[in-house]
């Protein structure tokens, strides 16, 4: 999803501020062993605060988006539970070549589409090619890769460039196979010009043409979206008939969870879920979430000067107080060490992490020459991620920096004029997080010098050559224990001297009643319902 | 009686009005949505949108044209009955209204009518029984229910009559188990009464009634304060003392004089109060999940979705403006001055 996936909905913020009203007082409520009000047996129910545009895999990247996608389509390799393995799905299994860049699938012969027409090459050729070629959000997955059939059950992608990522990259429920017979007959297109001519969104949106353990039966993106279960799935039949995922506030959420049956919440913050730790009607998973918290300062002397400086970016590395992030964002967060979450590959242990030492930040400002710096830190004032407020952070960063004597001016901004201020070199100083689009070390290769997000604060590929090439090495390394150490190398010289201070992985949680099994969170697509059973 | 001439220049006036208004609406709201610094399609695209993503997004959506070239297209499809296509569903504006209006006018229609019934009987009480404790204490819960804010109601509510007392069912529109009735007016209560299924009629009721005197409380307050301090004044007119000296009936007084006398400040209140409940509908409708257009509007604004702000704005604008007709006839209907004037 990346930085701030889709904006819609991000109401979250607001309800998460009301939400302490009532999470203090509901986590001193009656034990949940309530009878079952809510769900009917065989409905699983899903709370979580909607972001979704569509249900249409090849225009979605939002987090409820990639929830019911990864239901209702299958892709050619996918992950289980919260592992970041790749697995077989439609395809078997693959072959990929020395050089990373020419990937065969064979595909399952008994896979069938929810209409009972089998899943051929055919269809994955026209899915994979219409993501590419209709230009949205999720187009980028495709670039650089060409698809073919060879038979009707072998798929070969081809990467212009040495591309180890692949495997990974087909796991996003963006690039889900559609039954290419029934979308085509819907306006849907894989053309060149499908940007312009495929009209089978809306089609999507109301019905659903996979191949997964669920098949759509009521779609809205503000209020409720019902699966039911695909009679034609060829693998292990999901343990609820029927799922219904609703758009609810965190608040509401927390309430609805402690009442209902077979009932999971996905939106609570760590604080919210650690009110229900003594509740036996409910089981409560926290751990550290991919997502990445970081500070981007300007390279550009013409927009900050005292940002730009090199003593200055050392001393604010040295001058924060990492633990009072972690502590501020629940028991399950962490330090980041590096821009890669520790469960990926290549990620830095939190060993490795930075520790405050003021002594040394003030000597460096001191050695900086800058008289009195200052600076104004932007930050997304209306989306939270994982329960975390940016508000609360930035100003924690304002008081660290000013017991080293940088004035830190802090500048709350709607997300959708920080995205285009931010793209546009305006600021000084923000912070941002980083969300994993896939679960691979080369989706974060857009940190090094003139990456999409570096190009935002001017830091381009002639800073720092070597370390571009050292990107484009990693970038391309088939063997996968080269390849963490490569990426382990990048992340310690961004570490050293970049643009870059990387703060914490927040907690994530996920509350489900206490009957409920595999309540695993995976760092693309969350909650994969099918998998979701009963003790 | 047949309106009088002046009556229906009055109302022609009005109507005039309506539509200046409702275009004036159209081009703020145009404007000031272009106006914030702000690029929509980077608020869609996600991180790491490609210039030809970018590209694409802003032709299907027609940002590639200048300013005032949108604006004149704007108000072409507008008089074509084609409110845009919202940049976040890519369903057409009037599609998304349709199926959001239907569940906040539920909302509200059983919002205002809970607001009328118990402000008005509320405020009539307190008058009749004025400097009692009754009137101390309506007085006290109608000053609660203007000043307590409306999202902290609905949490305190939610909490204790749904989690702690299981009185009422939590957010939403209907149980999980439920399914929708077949969609005939989009209003789940009466399209399950169509449908003759009675448990969805029950359920949806169930769901309907919260959310609805959550958002009727501030109202209640309002109208029990206004027809308390209304009626007191209309008590000490000289026709009702007139009236009481006749010895007509205590409740003959109250409702064939005084009660009427007082009505167009009554009616003035519950023009309010339906503006009061579009912008409560925001946030009773985010608290309690329910897919009416105050959620729709807030979730536009937040993607920067420039037609559906728009849309809903306008339709917000025709609601109030409507509403505001209807006052100002109401006003004469019950008022012959105001026809006279």
């Amino acid at each position: 999803m990346g930085i701030f996936g889709n904006v819609t909905g991000r109401w979250m913020s607001g309800a998460a501020v009301a939400a302490g009203l009532v999470s203090l007082a509901a986590g001193t409520g009656p034990a949940a062993a309530k009878t079952a009000s809510t769900a009917s047996a065989g409905t699983l129910v899903v709370d979580t605060s909607f972001i979704i545009s569509t249900a249409d895999p090849a225009r979605d990247l939002d987090p409820t988006g990639y929830i019911v996608d990864h239901a209702i389509y299958e892709t050619l390799l996918t992950e289980h539970g919260s592992s970041t393995k790749v697995e077989p799905d439609l395809a078997t299994g693959y072959n990929a070549s020395k050089n990373a860049k020419v990937f065969t699938f064979h595909l399952r012969h008994n896979a069938k589409f929810s209409d009972g027409t089998p899943v051929t090459s055919k269809d994955v050729v026209f899915s994979l090619k219409r993501v590419a070629n209709i230009k949205a959000a999720p187009s980028y997955l495709m670039a650089g890769l060409t698809v073919s059939a060879r038979g009707p059950y072998t798929v070969v992608i081809k990467s212009a460039t040495s591309n180890p990522a692949v495997p990974e990259i087909v796991t996003t429920p963006a690039l889900g196979i559609v039954n290419s017979k029934a979308v085509l007959a819907h306006g849907g297109s894989d053309a060149s010009n499908a940007a312009k001519t495929d009209k089978a969104q809306q089609f999507l949106d109301k019905t659903s043409e996979g191949s997964g353990p669920y098949i759509l039966t009521q779609y809205s993106t503000n209020n409720q979206i019902t699966l039911s279960a695909n009679p034609y799935y060829w693998g292990k039949k999901p343990k609820f008939s029927r799922v219904v995922l609703r758009d609810m506030s965190a608040p509401t959420q927390l309430l609805n969870v402690q009442r209902g049956a077979n009932q999971i919440a996905l939106d609570l913050s760590s604080s919210q879920a650690a009110t229900l730790k003594n509740n036996s009607g409910v089981k409560v998973y926290t751990s550290s979430s991919p997502n990445l918290f970081f500070l981007q300062l300007t390279s550009n002397p013409k927009v900050s000067p005292v940002m730009a400086n090199p003593d200055i970016r050392k001393a604010i590395r040295y001058g924060l107080d990492y633990n009072a992030f972690t502590k501020t964002a629940g028991t399950g967060a962490i330090q980041a060490a590096g821009l890669i979450p520790v469960q990926f590959l290549g990620g830095l242990p939190t060993r490795d992490a930075i520790k405050q030492n003021l002594a040394k930040a003030k000597a460096l400002v001191k050695a900086s020459g800058i008289k009195n710096p200052s600076a104004t830190l932007a930050y997304p004032s209306d989306i939270n991620v994982n329960g975390l407020a940016f508000a609360t952070l930035a100003q924690l960063v304002q008081a660290d920096l000013g017991a080293i004597g940088i004035t830190i001016k802090v500048q709350a901004v709607p997300v959708a004029q920080f995205l285009t201020a931010y793209n546009a070199d305006k600021y000084q100083l923000v912070q941002s997080y980083w969300g994993p689009d896939y679960a691979d070390p080369n989706d974060y290769l857009v940190f090094v010098p003139g990456g999409s997000v570096s190009s935002r604060m001017d830091w381009p590929a002639s800073a720092n050559p070597s370390l571009v090439k050292l990107g484009k090495r990693a970038g391309s390394t088939s063997n996968n224990a080269l390849r963490a150490k490569l990426f382990t190398s990048i992340q310690k010289q961004l570490n050293a001297s970049s643009p870059y201070i990387p703060m914490l992985q927040p907690a994530e949680a996920i509350v489900g009643s206490s009957n409920l099994t595999g309540l695993k969170l995976n760092p693309s697509w969350l909650l994969s319902v099918a998998e979701v059973g009963t003790k | 009686m047949l309106p009088s001439r002046a009556f229906g220049r009055f109302i022609g006036r009005r109507l005039i009005a309506l539509v200046i208004l409702a275009v004036g609406i159209v081009f703020v709201t145009f404007v000031l949505t272009h106006m914030v610094p702000a690029n929509p399609a980077l608020a869609n695209l996600g991180q790491n949108p490609t210039p030809a993503e970018i590209k694409n997004f802003d032709r299907v959506n027609g940002l590639d044209k200048p300013l005032p070239v949108q604006l004149g297209l704007y108000f072409v499809h507008l008089v074509q009955g084609n409110l845009g296509t919202s940049e976040v569903t890519s369903d057409p504006i009037i599609h998304d209204l349709g199926q959001t209006i239907p569940a906040t006018a539920e909302l509200a229609i059983l919002s205002i009518l809970i607001a009328l019934v118990f402000g008005v009987g509320f405020g009539l009480l307190a008058a009749l029984r004025r400097n009692s404790f009754t009137d101390f204490v309506l007085r006290i819960l109608s000053l609660v229910g203007v000043s307590v804010p409306t999202f902290w109601l609905a949490l305190i509510a939610l909490y204790l009559l749904f989690f702690k007392l299981g009185i009422f069912p939590g957010g939403s529109r209907l149980s999980p188990s439920d399914v929708a009735p077949p969609r005939v007016t989009g209003m789940y209560t009466v399209d399950a009464l169509l449908a003759g299924q009675l448990s969805t009629f029950w359920d949806a009721l169930q769901h309907l009634v919260l959310p609805s005197i959550i958002l009727a409380a501030a109202n209640m307050g309002l109208l029990t304060r206004y027809t308390r301090s209304a009626v007191l004044e209309v008590m000490e007119q000289d026709y009702v003392r007139a009236a009481r000296a006749k010895g007509l009936s205590r409740r003959s007084i109250v409702f064939g004089h005084v009660l009427r006398a007082a009505l167009p400040s009554i009616v003035t209140v519950i023009g309010l109060a339906f503006a009061n409940v579009l912008t409560g509908a925001v946030l009773v409708e985010n608290i309690f999940s329910w897919p009416g257009i105050g959620q729709y509007g807030y979730q536009a604004s937040v993607a920067l979705d420039l037609p559906a702000i728009a849309g809903v704005s306008l339709f917000i604008a025709v609601v109030y403006i409507v509403i505001n007709f209807i006052v100002d006839v109401l006003y004469g209907v019950l008022d012959p001055r105001v026809r006279v004037q």
